[in-house]
């Protein structure tokens, strides 16, 4: 699986955001994505998942729709909405900006100071 | 945040299909975990097993997902209410009496709100309410008045014609009771005398027909009558045709030109309308009109009040107020009706809502301390909640909500109450005292109720809680060490209580003393088997003295021929009843030259035989006091002291040609005419008794506007009496139907209808009192036995007596009663004299009243305290095996 890394608090949503972005997923078709899409690093915790997915569903970012799943059982897909779109954009700035200046921090020699 | 609205109210509308959704989901994710572990190469079973415990407890994913939806303070609070009402049925004492105090005190003070939304703060029934006003005239100078004034036949025609910013309008001072006749009917009713554009300023506009007419409303105009809807319906059938039909009324045709709406009615009250033909003649003479105005369009009061000043300060009237304090300046400004017609009442009816004040305070106290009670015993479940990690916002959270839904149940409770309460008081009221129709319990009252619960729930809620605080439960364990500090307060709260009562029972003694007073008047007079009638003689037929005069010997020749008769005689006024003012000058002596107003009563020669007023000096009337004989009059024992100084009186002369021809005890009367100011209710007053035969005809046809007179009988059988009565004025009148019989002891009795009423009251509001305050130191008591068993068991175990256990758990009752007592007494001294001008012939500090509070208070407390004898049931040796 190789290593994993810890979640940084307040990143889980953005995440949820990105994995729905791209497809309706179901719960558990989010939780595999993220790793997917992470390259197996990132591992949700998967008792905090839903009470995020469904923080997410209340204020009106992603939206439920029951469908039929790949085995053909019924399951709640999540797409993304308009609101949730604008809100994975805002958060992903953020994160490059902070990721940038972090990694700029982190650059910085003893001469530079 | 509308997202988020909308998705709360869609879980918390459809809960059943959120529920199962969320265990739908996490049931899918949990078998499409397993079955990527399965196809890993897992066992199922291991696969299952791992998936579930990945995901963590079920129970607390959903209860997170719950709160991601904001429906977790839904779910605690349901829960809360649950536990509460658990805890409430397990404890049904403590709930039932906290619900049974709140209730009373609720339902009291509701009931007591109802009135004074009813009686002051309820608009008046007609179009812009604000806009009506009457008068009031403002006297500076010695002894300042402001008012409600009547005006003169002069000062309304200045009011109608000098004030263009009001539309005014004049009626006789009440309704008074005539006899109408349409066809075959003849009814007995309440007839008002109103100016013409009456209606109009009360934005009334009849059903059908139309209102008074300029012309109708001058002297000697076409006689001309408006039927209230419900006279029209019980007299004339509600036929439609009636306009233009005369009815005979006050003995004389009245052409009928209006029929008012259904349910409308006007200050007057009356069930059917005539013209009042002001003048300056005859009853215009004095201040006989109420004027009522509605402010024009276009103007403000403060046009109306200028105009108002200018047109009425030079009017004769205003001159004579004025001169009767010298340097005095009158002015007449406007005042909205609406204030005016609650005057009278609003003191009393401010007074009630403080008294039942002090209940609901008296009643918050008891329930503080009954709610601390109920925490220190609950402190070991409340230590164990804690422990298992519930934060203080939570037990705080869980205590409000137990408290919320008491004050529910009072509040419930307390509706009802109200409602019986204030029907068992409407009964008490005599009819026509209240100007209003109904005392509804309308949104009003019932939003009031809803905020006093509220407040009552704060107020008893909060001291408790705060109580909590202070006390570090964690390290108290057993809660045992909070028990002394809370005893201090508790006895606090008693004493307060105790005050507060002592206040309304002072109160209550006050106008007991001043109604048992005024009860045990010596009446000047022997009541004992006479009976009375009265007949209504406003009537165009009797403006004629002499048919007058013979309506009178007819009637009473006939009533003397009566077996069983032994006196008769007719009198425009009863003692006990307002009699008739009037200015006479007085001629010789040291006031001569002084114009004087007195109570006067036409009577007819036996008047004093048969009511048995002793006669003083000189003669009463005889039959040859006649019209064309010399005028005389009596008066009375306060009049000769009043104005002749005791000297000999008999021989003197009022005005200048009227001869007192003799002295008569005073007789009691009521004092409603308002001659002597600040007045006991019933009172002895100067009067002047002047011979029926003499009354000339002018003023015969303005007192009988006035008053009915009265037949009176003293007869050894009183049974009979009201046929013979009756025989007797057909035999000189058959159109004369008598208005009602009366014994005169209810008579006598009816005057002190309102005193009776707050004198009740008052004793049901102290009552109340007397019995919270005893409620919260029978509970005192009864918690300090039981919570302290175990410390009384060691007491005894080493020694000490039972008498001496109870005296001394006792003294902690008796002690807050003390202290209660003495603060009432302090209070008293601040609340007490307001009441000053309700009392008469006793003083606001009164040595018996305080005596008897004393006594009542600690026959209560003693038997409030007897939780005590309990103390003799505890078994040492039992108690300290317990722990």
């Amino acid at each position: 699986m190789g290593k994993t890394a810890d979640l940084l608090p307040g990143t889980l949503d953005m995440l949820i955001l990105k994995a729905v972005s791209l497809k309706p997923l179901h719960g558990y078709g989010v939780l595999l994505r993220i790793r997917q899409i992470s390259g197996n690093a990132l591992e949700i915790p998967q008792g905090s998942l839903y009470p995020a997915l469904y923080r997410l569903e209340h204020q009106g970012l992603i939206a439920p729709e029951w469908g039929q799943s790949d085995n053909n059982r019924r399951a709640k897909y999540y797409t993304l909405t308009p609101a949730g779109r604008r809100r994975l954009r805002e958060e992903a700035a953020g994160w490059s900006r902070l990721a940038a200046a972090i990694a700029a921090a982190l650059r910085a020699t003893s001469e530079e100071v | 945040m509308f997202a988020r609205f909308r998705s709360l109210v869609r879980a918390l509308t459809s809960r059943g299909d959120f529920e199962a959704g969320l265990t739908e989901e996490l049931l899918f994710h949990i078998e499409q975990y397993a079955d990527d572990l399965v196809r890993s190469g897992v066992s199922p079973e291991e696969a299952r097993r791992r998936a579930r415990m990945e995901l963590g407890a079920i129970n607390t994913v959903k209860e997170e997902c719950r709160e991601a939806r904001g429906l977790w303070g839904f779910d605690a609070l349901e829960r809360d209410c649950r536990y509460a009402a658990r805890q409430l049925r397990r404890n049904p004492g403590f709930a039932g009496t906290v619900v049974l105090t709140l209730a009373l005190a609720v339902g009291v003070n509701t009931a007591s709100f109802s009135l004074l939304n009813a009686l002051l703060l309820k608009e008046l029934p007609y179009a812009h309410p604000e806009r009506i006003g009457t008068l009031y005239a403002r006297r500076s100078g010695a002894e300042p008045s402001d008012r409600r004034r009547t005006v003169d036949g002069e000062q309304w025609e200045h009011v109608r014609d000098d004030v263009p910013s009001l539309l005014s309008a004049v009626s006789g001072m009440r309704a008074t009771g005539v006899n109408i006749r349409a066809g075959s009917v003849v009814q007995y009713v309440q007839a008002g005398r109103v100016s013409a554009q009456y209606f109009n300023v009360l934005a009334i506009h009849p059903l059908i027909g139309r209102n008074f007419s300029e012309d109708e409303d001058r002297p000697h105009g076409p006689r001309a009558a408006i039927l209230s809807y419900r006279l029209w319906q019980t007299a004339l059938g509600g036929q439609p045709g009636v306009l233009g039909r005369a009815v005979l009324l006050k003995g004389e045709p009245h052409t009928i030109i209006g029929v008012l709406p259904e349910g409308m009615t006007t200050p007057l009250n009356a069930d059917v309308y005539t013209a009042l033909q002001p003048s300056r003649e005859g009853e215009g003479q004095a201040a006989n009109f109420v004027a009522i105005m509605r402010l024009r369009d276009d103007s403000t009061w403060q046009q109306a009040d200028a105009e108002l000043a200018r047109a009425l300060s030079e009017t004769v009237r205003a001159r004579r107020l004025a001169s009767a304090d010298p340097g005095a300046n009158v002015t007449y400004y406007a005042v909205p009706l609406q204030k005016a017609a609650t005057d009278t009442l609003r003191p009393q009816v401010l007074a009630l809502m403080l008294a039942s004040g002090f209940i609901l305070l008296i009643a918050c106290a008891n329930i503080a301390g009954l709610t601390l009670v109920r925490m220190l015993q609950r402190t070991g479940e409340i230590t164990i909640r804690f422990a298992l990690g519930a934060s203080r916002w939570q037990v705080q959270r869980q205590l409000w909500v137990e408290h919320l839904l008491l004050a529910c149940l009072g509040a419930t409770a307390g509706i009802g109450v109200a409602w019986l309460t204030l029907r068992g008081l409407l009964r008490l009221v005599p009819e026509r005292v209240l100007p209003v129709a109904n005392v509804p319990l309308d949104g009003r009252v019932l939003a009031f109720t809803l905020s006093l619960s509220l407040l009552t729930y704060v107020l008893c809620g909060v001291l408790p809680v705060l109580c909590y605080r202070q006390g570090d439960l964690r390290s108290s364990a057993s809660g045992r060490g909070v028990i002394g500090g809370s005893l201090r307060l508790r006895q606090a709260l008693i004493a307060g209580e105790v005050g507060l009562t002592v206040v309304l029972l002072a109160a209550t003694g006050l106008l007991i003393r001043t109604l048992i007073g005024l009860q045990t008047i010596p009446p000047g007079f022997n009541p004992t088997g006479v009976i009375t009638a009265k007949a209504s003689l406003d009537d165009i037929r009797y403006h004629d003295p002499a048919a007058f005069r013979k309506l009178l010997t007819d009637s009473l020749t006939a009533l003397r021929e009566t077996p069983g008769v032994q006196s008769a005689a007719v009198g425009l006024t009863l003692p006990y009843e307002r009699a008739l003012l009037s200015t006479f000058t007085v001629n010789n002596g040291r006031e001569a030259g002084r114009q004087i107003t007195t109570n006067e009563v036409y009577v007819t020669p036996r008047y004093f035989e048969t009511l048995q007023i002793p006669v003083l000096a000189g003669r009463t009337f005889t039959d040859a006091d006649n019209a064309d004989a010399q005028h005389v009059v009596v008066i009375n024992q306060t009049f000769a002291r009043k104005f002749l100084h005791q000297e000999d009186a008999i021989g003197r002369y009022l005005n200048t040609n009227i001869l007192i021809v003799g002295v008569v005890a005073d007789t009691v009367l009521s004092s409603a005419g308002g001659l002597n100011a600040g007045a006991a209710p019933l009172t002895r007053e100067e009067t002047i008794y002047v011979p029926a035969a003499q009354v000339d005809a002018p003023q015969l046809s303005l007192v009988h506007g006035f008053f009915e007179p009265s037949w009176i009988v003293r007869s050894a059988s009183p049974s009979g009496v009201p046929t013979q009565v009756e025989r007797a004025l057909a035999s000189a009148d058959l159109q004369l139907p008598v208005s009602g019989f009366y014994e005169m002891k209810d008579l006598m009795a009816a005057t002190l209808a309102t005193q009776r009423i707050a004198v009740a009251i008052l004793a049901g509001l102290s009552s109340l009192a007397l019995l919270l305050s005893a409620v919260g130191i029978f509970a005192l008591v009864a918690n300090i036995v039981a919570q302290r068993t175990r410390e009384i068991g060691i007491r005894m175990a080493l020694g000490s007596t039972i008498a001496g256990t109870m005296i001394q758990v006792g003294g902690t009752g008796v002690g807050a009663s003390a202290l209660g007592l003495a603060l009432g007494v302090i209070l008293c001294a601040g609340a007490l004299p307001p009441m000053r001008s309700l009392l008469f012939g006793v003083g606001v500090y009164d040595i018996p009243t305080m005596l008897a509070v004393v006594l009542m208070l600690a026959a209560v407390t003693l038997i409030a305290t007897t939780p005590v004898l309990s103390v003799a049931r505890i078994d040492p040796a039992k108690t300290l095996r317990e722990e």
